[in-house]
């Protein structure tokens, strides 16, 4: 008996060590990468270092948290990405799991249709924003398609040149580009689903719709917790579309998103403790939404 | 014969490698030292630059160089990158408004006069035409060296005025009401979308350049000499109005949105009439369209002024100057300074291949210079024109003007009013900063 209470820890301690061991260079990656600039970007925050300047920052305090904060730029750019991520978020995740389904029901073709809405997910944002800007032009393609769903003729749709327009364009490509890349994510929680309770189901005589409604959507949870919060962050990161847009002529003021004014902030103003109270805010935010979303899952799972 | 032939060319090869025989610097030799140049693309110039930079290097074997290119609206966000991690370039070149706060905060080096062919500030200010090298000077030290000082004004497309029914020698616009009015009678639209712009102005990163002077030319100021913002509210207000009413919320001639209107001009092909661009558009449209070139279908005409303008405000001229980093090394320092003096020491040949034009003396009265086509327009207006604001915070109050003016052109954007309500509590904040 004692000398099984001996062995016990020991091997507990042995197998802790191999866990340390592994996840070692991941620890190594995060705190190099994301720990130590999200430490560095706060201590910036609290200081008046300016970017181009060579004199050492002095503390300030909670100075440019207050000025942050007080700032009618940063709100509209809060707004700015709020909004944003609101007419992404919805429209992503029904049609990504909308495509997932629709995938995993078919027998033939299925890699042929994950190929084809992943492919967007493959170019960097800045030739995805490029590819856009040049259906947008006026001439584009994208006023000959809808002057012809609209049945209207040579109609200017002010892709970019309407401030509330360039709203609706940055989302068109944000959903483009990530709407394959979530729905592989779909389709691979859809493919853990076992089969036997689909079987059984069947047996039972539970037709598609009623699958789908009471097997594969509340098995799926965990993978739809996942999604959601995923499309969270990346909405709320979103950069790339909103500043070449703007570089090209659509208005800043419409689309200026708080990663935008973060950029904006630190080079062009070349305030970097600002830009860093910015970062820090974001990071709250997304910390919060994340936590609120988890937290909404957890009690949905528990009512069921 | 065979004999005669080969001494001719023999003597002619020499003759060329003397015409290229670049300095052998005292200071440099037996030294080794790796520079870096970072500049603005522009497909005439880097060809030129490059071979300055082999002549340099033969003779400065020990000297190596790193000469790189990036796109004209990235390289100032690299280069401030790049400096904020103390890592930037040996030589530099950006656009004064957004190289003066380099200056400002101590990044760049004063011009060691030893390497260049100068004896002192003094002596380097009486080559230059007066004022055109305030901007480097401060305290009685010289930052810089010029590489380009530009002046906008209108190229004009004489073909699309004559499809138009006007006599592009007697109808081109002298005022800015006259370019509305001609713009209106050229422009072609299918349906609400422009297929042919009469003119359109230079959006994205040049307000300061584009707008400013015709603030000016109603009496209005960007700052006062009392350091008071965005002054003169009629004509700011009369300037953003126009603004609004020439774009698509208005009366539809043009937009930020549409292909930049210099890019089209040069390709002819039935889009747009009229352009502002500097001389060196001349370079640009040989090598893009030499046919439109020699046709004589184009012409320069100075930049418009309001009918009822206060005073004659022609486009005000930005430069370039070539910088030192004042992080490098001593020795990359004066080889940097010794390679820039050697680079600019061919004014000709930069104006020749590229147009931009190195305000010095003797270059803006040479043969070359006069024999370029319309460069007594741009001579006349840069004249009587003056440098851009340049400051500690012109980056940020250059994107703020962009904001202003390109926001009232656009559908759903503020009024007039509310832009220029904006635009001077932005500007007064950040001049309140500073």
């Amino acid at each position: 008996m004692k000398r099984a209470r001996k062995t016990r820890p020991s091997l507990e301690a042995a197998h802790d060590k191999w866990g340390w061991f592994f996840v070692a260079p991941a620890i190594l990656y995060f705190s190099i990468f994301s720990f130590y600039p999200i430490l560095y970007a706060f201590w910036m925050s609290l200081t008046n270092k300016k970017l181009l300047s060579l004199k050492p920052p002095t503390f300030v305090g909670f100075a440019n948290y207050q000025k942050v904060l007080s700032s009618s730029d940063f709100w509209d750019s809060l707004k700015n990405t709020l909004e944003f991520t609101v007419g992404a978020f919805v429209p992503l995740f029904i049609l990504s799991l909308a495509f997932a389904l629709l995938i995993s029901s078919r027998k033939r073709f299925q890699r042929a249709l994950q190929m084809a809405l992943y492919s967007p997910a493959v170019l960097s944002s800045v030739v995805a924003a490029l590819i856009w800007l040049i259906i947008f032009d006026p001439r584009g393609l994208a006023n000959a398609a809808a002057n012809a769903l609209m049945g209207t003729s040579g109609k200017d749709y002010m892709w970019l040149s309407s401030t509330s327009m360039v709203k609706v364009s940055t989302v068109i490509v944000y959903v483009w580009k990530y709407v394959g890349y979530f729905t592989i994510l779909f389709v691979t929680g859809i493919g853990k689903i076992p089969a036997s309770v689909v079987e059984a189901s069947i047996i039972d005589g539970a037709n598609a719709r009623q699958r789908m409604l009471r097997i594969t959507l509340p098995l799926l949870r965990p993978t739809t917790v996942l999604v959601s919060v995923m499309i969270l962050i990346f909405c709320l990161k979103t950069f790339s579309t909103q500043y070449l847009f703007t570089q090209k002529g659509a208005s800043l003021r419409a689309v200026n998103v708080v990663t935008l004014n973060i950029y904006q902030t630190a080079f062009r103003d070349q305030n970097l403790p600002q830009a860093g109270v910015m970062s820090i805010l974001l990071f709250i935010l997304m910390l919060v939404l994340s936590y609120a979303q988890l937290r909404a899952s957890r009690g949905e799972e528990e009512q069921l | 014969m065979k004999r005669t032939l080969s001494a001719i060319l023999l003597a002619a090869l020499a003759a060329s490698a003397l015409a290229a025989q670049a300095p052998t610097i005292p200071a440099l030799k037996g030294k080794k030292v790796q520079l870096t140049l970072w500049t603005h693309e522009d497909a005439n110039r880097m060809p030129l630059e490059k071979g300055y930079i082999a002549e340099f290097t033969a003779a400065n074997p020990g000297v190596t160089v790193n000469y790189v290119t990036y796109p004209t609206d990235k390289i100032r966000d690299l280069t401030t990158t790049a400096f904020a991690a103390n890592q930037g370039p040996d030589i530099f070149n950006l656009q004064i408004s957004d190289a003066y706060p380099f200056m400002a905060n101590g990044r760049v080096a004063p011009i060691d006069f030893k390497m260049t062919a100068y004896k002192d500030v003094k002596d380097l200010e009486s080559k230059y035409l007066p004022g055109t090298l305030a901007p480097v000077i401060e305290k009685g030290k010289a930052y810089g060296l010029p590489l380009e000082l530009t002046n906008y004004c209108l190229y004009l497309n004489k073909k699309i005025f004559r499809d138009a029914g006007l006599d592009p020698d007697k109808d081109y616009p002298k005022t800015w009401e006259d370019v509305m009015a001609v713009s209106e009678k050229i422009v072609q639209r299918n349906g609400e979308i422009i297929t042919r712009r009469g003119f359109d102005f230079r959006y994205g990163v040049e307000p300061l350049i584009c707008w400013v002077p015709m603030v000016e030319q109603l009496g209005g100021e960007l700052i006062s000499k009392d350091g008071k913002a965005i002054v003169g509210d009629d004509a700011w207000l009369k300037v953003l109005t126009y603004v609004r009413d020439f774009g698509p919320a208005g009366k539809n001639l043009g937009s930020p949105t549409y292909t930049a209107a210099r890019k089209v001009f040069d390709l002819n092909k039935n889009e747009i009439a009229m352009s502002l661009s500097g001389l060196y558009q001349e370079a640009r449209i040989i090598k893009s369209n030499p046919e439109f070139y020699n046709s004589k279908d184009w012409m320069v005409i100075p930049y418009p002024q309001w009918k009822d303008a206060a005073k004659r405000v022609p486009n005000n001229f930005y430069g370039h100057y070539y910088v030192v980093n004042a992080q490098s090394s001593k020795l990359a320092q004066q080889a940097s300074w010794a390679l820039v003096n050697y680079m600019l020491s061919h004014g000709e040949a930069y104006l020749q291949k590229v147009a931009i034009v190195q305000p010095s003396k003797s270059l803006m009265e040479s043969k070359t210079f006069k024999e370029m086509p319309y460069s007594d327009v741009f001579a006349k207006d840069m004249s009587a024109a003056h440098v851009v604001y340049y400051g500690a915070s012109s980056t940020k109050i250059d994107a703020l003007l962009k904001e202003a003016f390109e926001s009232v052109m656009l559908a759903g954007g503020p009024s007039p009013k509310e832009a220029l309500e904006r635009l001077r509590k932005s500007v007064t904040e950040v001049l309140a900063s500073e």
